[in-house]
């Protein structure tokens, strides 16, 4: 799947949801594996940096 | 008790019995040709779907000895590194990457109860000269407990440094 799904975590940076292959849609494994009242995107997999030197300094813009 | 008695041209003889009890059932018939399959005897199936059978003690035939066998509930192979991504995966809805080494593994169906057992292995891409261990239930960034639920478990990658790394190859299966 070339969706990803981002959230803010508790530690202030950012979660990436990375989707199965598992016969359920991308908003319903977000409905399902983001923790209740979090906000969520749906981005591109090609929106994520692949370079994760500083991934624990990431923040969603 | 009535039955049905049908008789062979040789001797043989096969008798259909209607069980002693109050109640109209229906046995129907299979619309093919095949044998009809009965508990008395070991037969064989071939290419048959058991939609949620109750096996009570499992011997496979390859197997040996009757120590029951527990097939592994949920599994998943990724990739830690890069773009991180899921190889192959079964009962697993998503991993989350949650920071440098540390992901949560997502259940497509739920676990009875949390008491389940992870095996996880990781290899950090060979060439990286720190030895790393995969710590289950830790939070990677506050290196604090995260309890395992019926739905999700998170495991930590470090090395023998004690940095949080991100593995080229997680390996995680769960047995419960």
């Amino acid at each position: 799947m070339d969706k990803r799904i981002v959230y803010k975590n508790d530690e202030g940076g950012i979660s990436i949801i990375v989707p199965a292959d598992c016969g359920l849609t991308i908003e319903e494994i977000a409905a399902k594996d983001v923790p209740a009242s979090k906000t969520y995107h749906i981005v591109d997999v090609a929106d994520i940096p692949t370079d994760r030197t500083f991934r624990n300094a990431w923040e969603w813009q | 008790m009535a039955s049905i008695k049908l008789k062979g041209n040789t001797s043989g003889e096969i008798t259909i019995d209607v069980p002693a009890v109050a109640g109209a059932n229906t046995l129907t018939l299979p619309a093919t040709t095949g044998n009809v399959v009965t508990d008395s005897a070991t037969q064989t199936l071939t290419n048959k779907t058991l939609t949620t059978p109750n096996i009570d003690s499992a011997e496979f035939a390859t197997v040996s000895g009757t120590a029951p066998l527990y097939a592994a509930r949920a599994w998943v192979n990724f990739n830690g590194q890069g773009t991180v991504a899921i190889r192959q995966s079964g009962n697993v809805s998503s991993i989350t990457d949650n920071g440098t080494g540390d992901y949560t593994v997502n259940f497509t169906t739920a676990m009875a109860d949390a008491d389940y057992t992870p095996i996880v292995l990781n290899a950090p891409g060979y060439g990286v000269s720190l030895p790393t261990v995969a710590l289950a239930n830790l939070n990677n960034s506050t290196f604090t407990e995260v309890t395992p639920t019926t739905s999700a478990f998170r495991v930590s990658i470090r090395t023998s440094g004690n940095a949080a790394y991100d593995a080229k190859y997680m390996y995680v299966a769960i047995f419960r």
